[in-house]
């Protein structure tokens, strides 16, 4: 009997187009990605002065990714995992890899938007300019750093199986990376603390991407931040993966 | 003649469990086939082996004459498959839906050919609604619509009739003797010893993971009508396939 399976790019787009009107559909949970980075542009802008537009963006930036790793993909995967949409796709012709990537697709996406949406606001409205070359190594940043909380969150989807205690955890993660990162990050916590901060994902995303902005700023320090940042990348990726079940 | 799914020497197991023991059996083109068994017997699980949906430890499966394990992609293409619990993007309308597995399946369709197929299992009205908007009978149908949008030479329904009305399981029913009727074949798990008389042309009965029988219904009751376990169960004097199947499989209540 002769049968024919669909071209993976067929099968790959049909995905897309209809991840991509899920996520629209969805679109507060996208607007909870965006507002809070929108609320930092805003409401840092008379700091800028101190800590630099550098920072400010860089800081909208990281809190943006990891919106969109730990609360929009990890929640996402958890309830259509939960719902049995997974195992819908995955008694079609259809690869694992095809859905994982239209996924994580989406995300790429939305993590372009929501750079674009810094770039925009922090040039509009906190004067924020920078040089071309800024402006494009920010943006391969943001994409290589959204990485790492994307796999962050795949480890807790990984780990917890329950759509609920998924969303709990995440909003727990966020919330802790927020505060100790932010507050960290600006030595309020003490210096050990800071230390530690400056070496965690939440610190040499930061710090990659205040370098990304002032190319011509970028040391020694910054490309080894660059490679712990594909470190936490690969094994957060290879724990995610291997803890991962369909079902 | 080939058989349209062939499964020989099947075992599933499940940490210490052994869930699925040296099961084979073949369905032939054109056929309606039914797994009957108490809960947990091993029905979905064999199932699910087939779908693609768990690793098996050893046995073969091939379906249209693809390996599951050496070309699943093949072998899915060939089947159409209704999970016992299934779900769509709930964000997604009715006709996003069927556009979206008509392109995994790689069928063309307009949207008047949707519009027709909607038409077909009675859900014209429904084409904007939400996947998540839609009764129970309504998703089933859908469900099942999806399942065969490729036309495919196997279709798998995991208990589908469990929770519909008598129409919509006579509808169903009709739905499976057209399949049939196309010359492709249908493997259904069924708890309904009425709805394996009524449509299938043969039936295994699965226990403890053990394939106990495999016939046509009534070739089974002949065999067993007059065990005297079989005649203390019957409760009418007639003997049904529900007589026989408690017979072989036992009184006590499974979880």
């Amino acid at each position: 009997m002769q049968i024919t399976i669909p071209k993976t790019s067929t099968i790959l787009s049909t995905l897309l187009r209809a991840d991509l009107t899920t996520q629209w559909r969805n679109r507060k949970s996208l607007i909870m990605v965006i507002i809070v980075p929108v609320i930092i542009l805003t409401s840092w802008k008379p700091l800028i002065d101190k800590v630099g537009g550098a920072f400010v963006l860089s800081t909208s930036i990281t809190i943006g990714l990891i919106s969109i790793g730990l609360m929009g993909y990890s929640n996402a995967i958890a309830r259509d995992r939960d719902k049995g949409i997974f195992q819908r796709l995955r008694v079609a012709p259809v690869s694992s890899w095809c859905i994982m990537a239209s996924r994580l697709i989406v995300q790429l996406l939305t993590i372009t938007l929501l750079t674009l949406l810094v770039f925009v606001i922090g040039y509009d409205f906190d004067h924020v300019k920078l040089s071309i070359s800024g402006y494009v190594l920010t943006f391969i940043s943001a994409i290589a750093s959204g990485a790492v909380y994307l796999s962050m969150g795949q480890v807790i989807v990984g780990r917890i199986k329950n759509p609920e205690t998924v969303q709990s955890t995440t909003r727990l993660v966020y919330l802790s990376f927020i505060m100790v990162g932010m507050f960290g990050q600006l030595g309020v916590l003490g210096d050990q603390i800071k230390q530690i901060v400056h070496y965690s994902p939440y610190g040499t995303v930061n710090a990659i991407l205040a370098s990304s902005m002032e190319p011509s700023k970028w040391t020694n320090e910054s490309t080894m931040l660059l490679l712990l940042t594909l470190g936490y990348t690969l094994v957060f990726s290879f724990l995610g993966i291997k803890w991962f079940k369909w079902k | 003649m080939d058989h349209i799914l062939d499964i020989k020497g099947l075992n599933v197991t499940y940490g210490p469990f052994h869930a699925v023991k040296d099961v084979s059996f073949s369905v032939e083109p054109g056929e309606i086939f039914g797994l009957l068994g108490p809960n947990g017997a091993g029905k979905t699980s064999t199932l699910s082996a087939v779908e693609g949906l768990i690793k098996f430890d050893s046995g073969t499966i091939s379906v249209a004459g693809y390996d599951i394990k050496d070309k699943p992609l093949y072998a899915r293409s060939a089947m159409g498959v209704q999970l016992q619990a299934t779900s769509f993007q709930t964000e997604l309308t009715v006709i996003e839906i069927l556009r979206l597995y008509a392109g995994i399946y790689g069928v063309p369709v307009t949207q008047e050919m949707l519009i027709t197929l909607l038409g077909d299992i009675s859900l014209t009205e429904s084409e904007d609604k939400r996947f998540g908007e839609l009764s129970g009978g309504q998703q089933q149908r859908i469900s099942l619509a999806i399942a065969t949008i490729h036309d495919p030479k196997l279709v798998l329904l995991d208990e589908p009739t469990s929770g519909l009305d008598p129409q919509s399981r006579r509808r169903l029913w009709e739905r499976m003797e057209s399949i049939r009727e196309k010359g492709n074949s249908v493997v259904l798990t069924t708890h309904s010893m009425e709805e394996a008389e009524a449509v299938c042309d043969r039936i295994a009965i699965i226990d403890h993971g053990k394939i106990i029988a495999v016939d046509k219904p009534q070739t089974i009751i002949d065999k067993h009508k007059n065990d005297s376990e079989v005649i203390a169960i019957s409760r009418r004097g007639k003997i049904t396939l529900e007589d026989v199947f408690i017979a072989l499989t036992g009184r006590e209540i499974r979880a």
